[in-house]
């Protein structure tokens, strides 16, 4: 990695740039499709929590939770927004080791079910810093590839993109969350394909990883991971052990129908049979009651920002910004399409968050910088006119 | 001064086609989830909807409540009391969580684990149908099970009827008892609405009558939550019918009578096994059944242990089997009833005619001997059934030859069950030419002849053929169905049936032929071949049997078992045997006896001396001691 220096001469541009040009630098239908699927994320934990039983608003409920940290995740945006996001290439070494950091603290003091280390408790609340790790990876990634510029096609690139992955994702194994350490190499694979890196030598490493499948399944996956898959193998057999969750997604999504059976009506025809529908099926329930309709739409929403995401990789003049916005549209698109794969039954359930919607603070919170830096790359592609 | 920082002057490698790449990818990913969304709500929507409101609805059978029985004086004979069940659904649960769970009901219960798995494992339904894990459970571990329902997915706890006998082993072998359905018979009648979890009446009238007394259940529609518990009913389909109620034949005084005769005669002559019928001769009534060794049906209501199963299955005398239908014994001189009857009506004999008894018989270079070594001279069929001479009725076998004397005992109802309405019945054998034939591959020998005139060799017969022949023999020779059940009344108080005389054959025999071997059973009492029966008040008519079975002891001897059957005329106290009218035959059988007298004969007597309240004791307790009187029958 180069050695990041920090540019004082980067602290005039937005001073020196008219309102009227930020404005329209700034991509305001990014944010209005992000406060939309953020807003059907509420809707979502204000219909869970009346399913609950809970008041709405009392503290500790699913809906007051969700409130919460979309408030923490506007505050968040915003700041990130602000932010000029040419210092995170400053901050790359520091940000990587303060992920780690956060990593070994969540395997040294973190808890979770069945004697996994998942979340850490701050005061109150329960954080998951491998959510975090997503996108401080992509910082990090998109500032050693576009560092890299000129050179990317080499297999050293790759190497040491995968070098600098290694460590953290070994952690997440260790948690062990198989889910986030697919979609922190989905985030590697996304940036190294639109680095530009070279197809065979990633043809290469998509072989290699192939190979080390089923050396995985001997030594490294848990039973209960290996039950998912093979649940996922054959659902329909085994309706009560892990494939239960699936078989029960996908009862709760078909009886949705076209237009659903309307918000807050789905727990009388769910009786309790989905069990943690709060957390990585929440898919199903908006599709029973929203319908393929609200499904439809909120597909719609995620294509829209994703778009919008692209559109900002593509015109950055900067690199990293190209590769940050590789990153995390490979994020969001991976993370919806194993999170819903997984509730409508076609992929193994792997405990994915879906983005903006499944109620998780640290989900939001990464999602709010990730966003934010988009606009900070956004409103910061233009020369200085002076 | 930003230039070669941004590299804005350089051609930015943007890559334009790996980002269409990626936008087509999206595109396919978001077209794949949208097409399966679309194959799950739009095209399979209804079916999954319905899918997933029948797993949260179920319909369940409204047990009916089982008919009641009582004794033909309208003495309640069972109860139904409420009880808890703790039950399993396995389908609801987990199969990750079965041994945990099985361990921690195990604790509450007190009971092995392992017996719940492999109760669970060996239920006969699907894996939706509950399954009993214990019955009668009291009510706090009830309460405890309940209250920890959410640690235990799958467990429910609920009230269940079962059965109470209060008289317990007196009417263990009528009654039967109810018990958890099996494998195969919920196979069978899973389709008339039977569940997996179901009692069913397993034996004795509880079985034979299974379809009067169970009524019909009812069906309600409920609502359950993910782990099976029930959150409400939501309609009731259809009401549950109670079962009808039966009133036996049996009297509950004479089935005490009975047994207490039975047991006082087993106690002094240290007997094993006993049996003792009594009946309506004129009716096929059965007013007392009693099998000894008897068992408590409760235990099984109750839902017996292995442990306690397996020691009544392994004690030897057999207290599950009722040995008065269920099994077969020779029956000795008892049978010479048959040798008699057919005799004089194919005419080889009349009564009258004298024949010559000895000490044996020679046939074929081996002896038969009269159990009297002495024989007793020229005799008639009085003399000869009085005495019970072997070598009479020997001579009158020799006459009718094997098969005369097979039907004779066909006609009698021997060699076929009765068709009493208890399950299992034995048929018994009646050996014929054809019979050996089949059986052994040659006809009868002479000597098996004799054999069979008098009760030993191939003859076997059940104590309730036994004494339906001497019914028959009793009436006139209108050989009757035994019947238990008097009268199924509905549970709306209607007669769903009532008492009718089941005529299996009026047998085609004279009366005259009856009236000679009823005055000849007679004599039997007067000749004091059963010594004092004839000083008793009652009048008595019958035969005594001596039936030899198994291994001949270090002297020769051969075991054998006692038997009397008898009647009394209508009037009892008056000796008048001509006419078919008498209206109470009673059976006793000793099982391997071995008494210096006839131990049928005493407790015949003894309840005789209960049942007509006889004051003054003609008990002979000295013939009721251990000896080997006979030699022979």
């Amino acid at each position: 990695m180069r050695v990041m220096r920090a540019e004082p001469g980067r602290f005039a541009d937005m001073t020196t740039r008219s309102v009227g040009r930020v404005g329209r630098a700034y991509d305001l239908q990014l944010t209005v499709y992000a406060a939309l699927l953020a807003a059907v994320g509420l809707v979502m934990a204000y219909t869970n929590s009346i399913e609950a039983g809970t008041a709405v608003l009392e503290p500790g409920s699913i809906f007051q939770r969700a409130l919460m940290w979309t408030g923490i995740g506007m505050v968040v945006f915003i700041v990130m927004t602000a932010f000029d996001y040419r210092w995170l290439k400053t901050l790359a070494w520091p940000i990587w080791f303060v992920n780690a950091g956060l990593l070994v603290l969540t395997l040294a003091i973190g808890s979770g079910v069945g004697g996994s280390a998942r979340w850490v408790g701050i005061g109150p609340v329960q954080f998951q810093f491998s959510e975090l790790a997503k996108i401080l990876m992509i910082i990090v990634l998109a500032t050693y590839l576009g560092n890299r510029e000129g050179r990317l096609d080499s297999l050293a690139s790759i190497l040491g993109a995968c070098l600098l992955m290694l460590p953290p994702w070994a952690l997440v194994m260790l948690q062990p969350d198989l889910g986030t350490s697919l979609v922190l190499l989905s985030i590697l694979a996304g940036m190294l394909f639109m680095s530009g890196a070279r197809l065979r030598w990633l043809l290469a490493m998509a072989l290699g990883v192939c190979l080390a499948i089923p050396v995985a399944w001997q030594f490294v996956l848990r039973d209960y991971q290996k039950e998912r898959i093979l649940s996922y193998l054959n659902p329909s057999v085994d309706t009560q052990g892990a494939g239960w969750q699936v078989h029960q997604a996908q009862l709760t999504v078909g009886s949705g129908g076209p237009l659903g059976v309307g918000l807050t009506n789905g727990a009388a025809t769910r009786g309790g049979f989905l069990p943690v529908q709060e957390s990585d099926f929440v898919f199903a329930v908006l599709a029973q009651e929203l319908g393929f309709l609200g499904a439809l739409v909120v597909f719609v929403l995620f294509m829209a920002l994703l778009w919008r995401i692209l559109s900002c990789a593509w015109r950055s003049r900067d690199p990293f910004g190209t590769l940050f916005g590789a990153g995390l549209a490979s994020m969001i698109l991976f993370q919806v399409f194993v999170n819903v794969g997984m509730v409508i039954g076609i992929l193994p359930g792997t405990g994915i968050p879906l983005p903006f919607i499944t109620h998780g603070g640290a989900s939001l919170t990464s999602l709010a910088i990730g966003l934010g830096v988009i606009q900070s790359i956004n409103l910061r592609q233009h020369r200085a006119e002076w | 001064m930003n230039d070669g920082l941004f590299n804005a002057n350089r051609e930015r490698d943007r890559r334009p086609i790996r980002f269409l790449v990626f936008g087509i990818v999206t595109i396919l990913v978001f077209g794949l989830l949208t097409t399966r969304l679309a194959y799950l709500q739009i095209n399979n929507g209804q079916q999954l909807a319905a899918q997933a409101e029948a797993q949260r609805t179920a319909e369940e059978a409204i047990p009916a409540t089982r008919g009641l029985i009582y004794d033909r004086q309208g003495r309640l004979l069972v109860q139904n009391v409420a009880t808890w069940a703790v039950k399993i659904t396995p389908s609801e649960l987990p199969f990750t969580e079965r041994d945990d769970v099985a361990h921690r009901l195990a604790s509450m219960l007190g009971v092995d684990p392992t017996e719940i798995l492999t109760t669970l494992d060996s239920a006969p339904g699907s894996r939706f149908d509950p399954v009993r894990i214990a019955q009668d459970v009291p009510e706090d571990t009830a309460r405890l099970v309940a209250e920890s329902s959410d640690e235990l997915p799958g467990v429910t706890v609920g009230v269940e009827t079962r059965r109470e006998y209060p008289d317990g082993p007196l009417l263990a072998h009528i009654l039967g008892y109810t018990g958890p359905i099996d494998e195969g018979t919920y196979a069978k009648l899973r389709s008339r609405g039977y569940l997996a979890d179901d009692l069913i009446g397993k034996t004795g009238v509880e079985s034979t009558f299974e379809s009067e007394l169970r009524g019909t259940y009812g069906i309600q529609l409920v609502a359950k939550d993910a782990t099976g518990k029930e959150l409400q009913v939501l309609s009731n389909e259809q009401d549950a019918v109670p079962g009808a109620s039966l009133t036996l034949t049996i009297d509950r005084t004479i089935q005490r009578e009975a047994t207490q005769a039975l047991k006082w005669g087993m106690k002094a002559a240290g007997l094993k096994r006993g049996v003792f019928i009594v009946m309506n001769p004129q009716t096929g009534e059965v007013l007392a059944l009693v099998s000894l060794p008897s068992y408590d049906n409760n235990l099984f209501a109750r839902g017996i242990s292995t442990k306690a199963f397996q020691k009544l299955l392994n004690n030897k005398n057999k207290p599950l089997t009722n040995h008065a239908t269920q099994a077969h014994y020779p029956p000795g001189s008892t049978y010479k009833l048959v040798a008699g009857t057919g005799g004089l009506q194919d005419k080889k004999i009349t009564a009258k005619t004298k024949l010559r008894t000895r000490g044996y018989l020679t046939l074929g270079g081996a002896r038969f001997y009269d159990w009297n070594r002495r024989g007793f001279g020229a005799c008639d069929l009085n003399c000869g059934f009085g005495h019970s001479s072997d070598t009479y009725f020997f001579q009158v076998a020799g006459m009718l030859g094997a098969d005369r004397l097979a039907h004779w005992a066909h006609m009698y109802g021997f060699g076929k069950a009765t068709g009493i309405d208890l399950p299992g019945e034995a048929a018994g054998i009646v050996p014929s030419n054809q019979w050996k034939i089949d059986a052994l591959g040659q006809p009868m020998f002479g000597g098996e002849v004799y054999q069979a005139g008098i009760g030993q060799g191939y003859d076997v017969v059940t104590p309730i053929q036994l004494i339906n022949a001497f019914s028959a023999l009793a009436n006139g020779g209108k050989l009757y169905r035994p019947q238990l059940v008097r009268e199924v009344v509905g549970s709306d108080g209607k007669v769903i049936s009532s008492f009718k005389p089941d005529l299996i054959r009026k047998m085609p025999v004279s009366q005259k032929t009856f009236r000679e071997m009823r005055l000849a059973a007679r004599s039997t009492v007067t000749l004091r071949h059963t010594y004092n029966l004839v000083d008793m008040p009652v009048k008595v008519a019958g035969k005594s049997g001596t039936a030899e079975f198994g291994k001949r002891d270090a002297k020769g001897r051969l075991p054998f078992h006692s038997w009397f059957v008898g009647f009394v005329p209508k009037n009892p106290y008056k000796a008048d045997f001509s006419k078919p009218d008498s209206e109470l035959v009673f059976l006793a059988f000793a099982y391997d006896s071995r008494t210096k007298g006839n131990a049928g004969t005493e407790i015949a007597k003894a309840f005789l001396q209960f049942h007509f309240h006889i004051k003054k004791d003609y008990l002979n307790r000295d013939l009721l001691r251990r000896g080997n009187f006979y030699q022979s029958n």
